[in-house]
Parts: structure tokens; C-alpha cells; sequence
């Protein structure tokens, strides 16, 4: 498809589409990055310190890929973030969830769902019908594989002994993150437009076959357990309608604590105009 | 014993240790990088001021680095203002570039030294992505110099 749509080109059912879409990819990633930062000091080693701080580094960098976009509509940064209604984020709830305390295996194994069903959605934009998005994807998609290959790596160590305590600490943490995964692929209310108007090139539910595909396979060759989808039921909160897990609610506060109590409602400029 | 112990002090032959860090990959797509070669007039100007805009971690200059995607100068009427009106398009190295802000700002200011210009706008691109093979030949002379390996 060819892209040739921008900001000022669309009409009100293209424009809730593009926008619709562009705070799923930005909240799951500013969210899920918010996450990992809790790990800073706290990893088993410093290189893993050092590689997960930069997986969240390089989050952050595609959630401004996309609320930038956002911004061309017209909301500033704290309409986006800092001043949003915490019930109006669109993110999975697979990546608000807090860790379990010191657990490395549930970050391995969140990254691991995440990451790989993130390659399929970006993959499935390349060919987007908004330039905008055409022009960033592929920036976002060659910094993606080594999450993959990061989160490959480590559960390929832990789970590599079955028996062993790390072995069933993944197993707990694909028990306990698999539901929630689920809800990645949760659609919004215009996931019809989305598709139709060409704005993504695969349904949610191909994404989720693909997605069932290459997962499913790859953790039982690791000798793990994977829940059966069919028998599978949904988190009560699926996060992509703006419905959280109280866990959602308190990180929202800590994060906004700053901007809300400490007066900075805009960053300080270093050089430039209004320094 | 962590399981980053058992990997040996030497890396295997086969190891694919460091891959990360191998900035010889990519190839620079055709037209890159834009040097403002045979830009005259204001734009010239523009492309001189960009010249000493410093990536703020290494000495090495923005349009050097391959950063410069386009600079074009135009009346402003269309954007409903008196005057001239630069635009330059650029691109990051990569999306968590935590000196965003700061290369977005000098290189607006930058822009906004040439003699008719009132006004300058920056937007990003990421397409073509920046690979390290968009460094000029200047470029990677100085950062030889710096000490990285490019």
C-alpha cells in the first residue's frame, strides 16, 4: 500500500483510527519501560542491570516515536502523559503488573511475550497507509531484536535445567503473565477502521495466531508448561478499554509524583530560547 | 556461580560476543549522507552553522555524523507569517537519544543565524534509519581521533 496520508489528510473516522492505535503502541511501551526501570541496581549481574536499562531506554524512545505522532493532532506532552486520566491508557495489563519481589524470571518471560508479539505489530505497519508511522517503523523494528534476543538468551538459561528452582520460577511467571499476554491483542473500539482503512495490515487475530505460532513451540522446547489459550480466561482488567489492575493506578501516581508536587510542570531548558 | 560465569575469558571463535557494538554494518543509501553541496544563499548559511553544531558526546559535527537529512528555506506566508522560514529535517542515531531535546534546539538556533531567516522549524525522520556508514569521511577521521574504531 502506498503511503500517502498525513496528519492533515484525515478525516474524523481515520483520524480516531490512527490515534486509536498510536496510544496502544505508546502506552505499552512507556509502560512497560516504566517497569523495567525498577530493576536499575537491583539485576543479578551488571551486565543485566546494564542490558535491561537500555531495553527501557530504547522503549522510551519508540513510546516518543509515537506520542510524538500524537502531537502532530494537537495534544502536548502532559495531555499525553503527565496530566492524563490514568483510566484513559490504553496499555496491556500484561505490562503494568508489578514484579513479584526480586523474581528475574517474570521480567525474562514478560519481555519474552512482550517483545515477540510487539516484532508482529510493527511488522504488520511496515505497510501502513499513514506515512508518518511508514517513516518510523523501521527505526523501532531493528532496535526490537535484541530484546528478543536478550530475553531468548536468559530464558533459555534459566529454564535449561527442568526441576531446578529457576526452571519452576519461570513456570510460575508464564502462569501468572500468560492471561494478561492475552490481552495485547485485545481490540479496541475501532479496530475495524484500523484495518479497513489500511492503517495496519493484519488483524489482531492473525497477530494472535502468529503470535500463538512461534511462542507456544518455542517454550515448550524449554520444557515449560504454556497454558492452553482456548482454556485460557481473560484478566478482568484487559487495560486496552483504559480498565487496570490497582497496580496500574499506584504506578501512575509514582510517576506523575514529580510533575504533580514538585512544581515542574515543564523540563528545565539548559541553552536555547527561555533557558 | 552466575551463569555469566561460565562464559570463558576467551570467546569462542564462533562467539557472537559484542555484536552490538560492530558499527561497521549498514550500507548508506544512495544521496546520503546530505553534505549541503552546492546549497547557496541562505541555505549555504545554514548548512556553515550546522557544520559547528557538536553531537554533544563526541567532536564530531552533526552534518559529520550524517544527521542532516535536508534543509530548505521558504517564504513563511504559508504558515500565515512575514518573512523567511527555514526548514530542516534530520534524524537521530537512535530513538532513546537522551540529547533529543538539546541537538533538536542548537540546531534550530543554528538554522536560524542565516541572514534572511525569521524563522526555522526542525522536524525528525527516521527513514532512511542512520546507520554508521552515513558518516562523512571527515567524520570518521574524527572520531578515529576520539578513539572509536569506525
Amino acid at each position: 500500500m502506498t503511503s500517502t496520508l498525513g496528519p492533515d489528510d484525515l478525516g474524523d473516522r481515520e483520524r480516531g483510527a490512527v490515534e486509536e492505535l498510536l496510544f496502544r503502541l505508546a502506552d505499552d511501551e512507556f509502560v512497560a519501560a516504566e517497569r523495567y526501570t525498577e530493576w536499575q541496581i537491583y539485576a543479578p549481574s551488571l551486565e543485566s542491570d546494564l542490558a535491561l536499562a537500555n531495553i527501557a531506554q530504547d522503549e522510551l524512545g519508540h513510546a516518543r516515536l509515537w506520542y510524538d505522532l500524537l502531537q502532530e493532532f494537537g495534544y502536548a506532552e502532559p495531555d499525553l502523559v503527565w496530566e492524563r486520566d490514568p483510566a484513559e491508557w490504553t496499555h496491556s495489563t500484561l505490562v503494568e503488573l508489578p514484579f513479584e519481589e526480586g523474581d528475574w524470571a517474570d521480567v525474562i518471560v514478560r519481555s519474552y511475550l512482550y517483545d515477540t508479539a510487539e516484532h508482529l505489530r510493527l511488522e504488520a505497519l511496515v505497510g501502513t497507509s499513514y506515512a508518518p508511522i511508514a517513516d518510523r517503523v523501521g527505526k523501532a523494528i531493528a532496535e526490537e531484536n535484541y530484546h528478543r534476543e536478550h530475553a531468548q538468551s536468559w530464558l533459555e538459561r534459566l529454564a535449561g535445567d527442568p526441576g531446578s528452582e529457576s526452571h519452576e520460577r519461570v513456570q510460575a511467571a508464564l502462569d501468572r503473565l500468560f492471561p494478561h499476554a492475552l490481552t495485547l491483542f485485545e481490540p479496541g473500539p475501532r479496530e475495524d477502521d484500523v484495518v479497513d482503512l489500511g492503517f495496519r495490515t493484519e488483524t489482531l487475530d492473525d497477530l494472535r495466531t502468529e503470535w500463538f505460532e512461534i511462542a507456544i513451540p518455542y517454550l515448550e522446547s524449554l520444557d515449560l508448561d504454556v497454558p492452553d489459550p482456548e482454556e485460557t480466561a481473560l484478566p478482568e482488567p484487559v487495560g486496552r478499554d483504559g480498565t487496570h489492575t490497582d497496580a496500574w493506578f499506584e504506578l501512575y501516581e509514582e510517576f506523575t509524583h514529580t510533575y504533580e508536587d514538585l512544581g515542574r510542570p515543564e523540563p528545565i531548558r539548559l541553552r536555547g530560547e527561555g533557558a | 556461580m552466575s551463569a555469566d560465569d561460565e562464559v570463558g575469558f576467551e570467546p569462542a571463535p564462533d562467539s557472537e560476543a559484542c555484536a552490538y557494538t560492530d558499527y561497521a554494518r549498514g550500507d548508506a543509501p544512495e544521496e546520503y549522507p546530505k553534505t549541503g553541496e552546492g546549497a547557496t544563499g541562505a541555505e549555504r548559511e545554514i548548512w556553515d552553522a550546522l557544520y559547528e553544531v557538536e553531537d554533544p558526546e563526541m567532536p564530531v559535527s552533526v552534518v559529520d555524523l550524517g544527521l542532516i537529512y535536508g534543509v530548505r528555506v521558504e517564504d513563511a506566508a504559508a504558515a500565515g507569517a512575514d518573512g523567511k522560514r527555514a526548514v530542516v529535517e534530520m534524524t537521530l542515531t537512535y530513538t532513546g537519544c537522551p540529547a533529543r531535546e538539546m541537538l533538536l534546539n542548537d540546531v534550530r538556533c543554528a538554522a536560524m543565524t542565516a541572514g534572511d531567516v525569521d524563522d526555522a522549524d526542525v522536524r525528525l525522520r527516521y527513514s532512511p534509519p542512520w546507520n554508521v556508514n552515513m558518516v562523512t569521511e571527515r567524520g570518521r577521521e574524527r572520531l578515529r581521533d576520539f578513539g572509536l574504531s569506525v
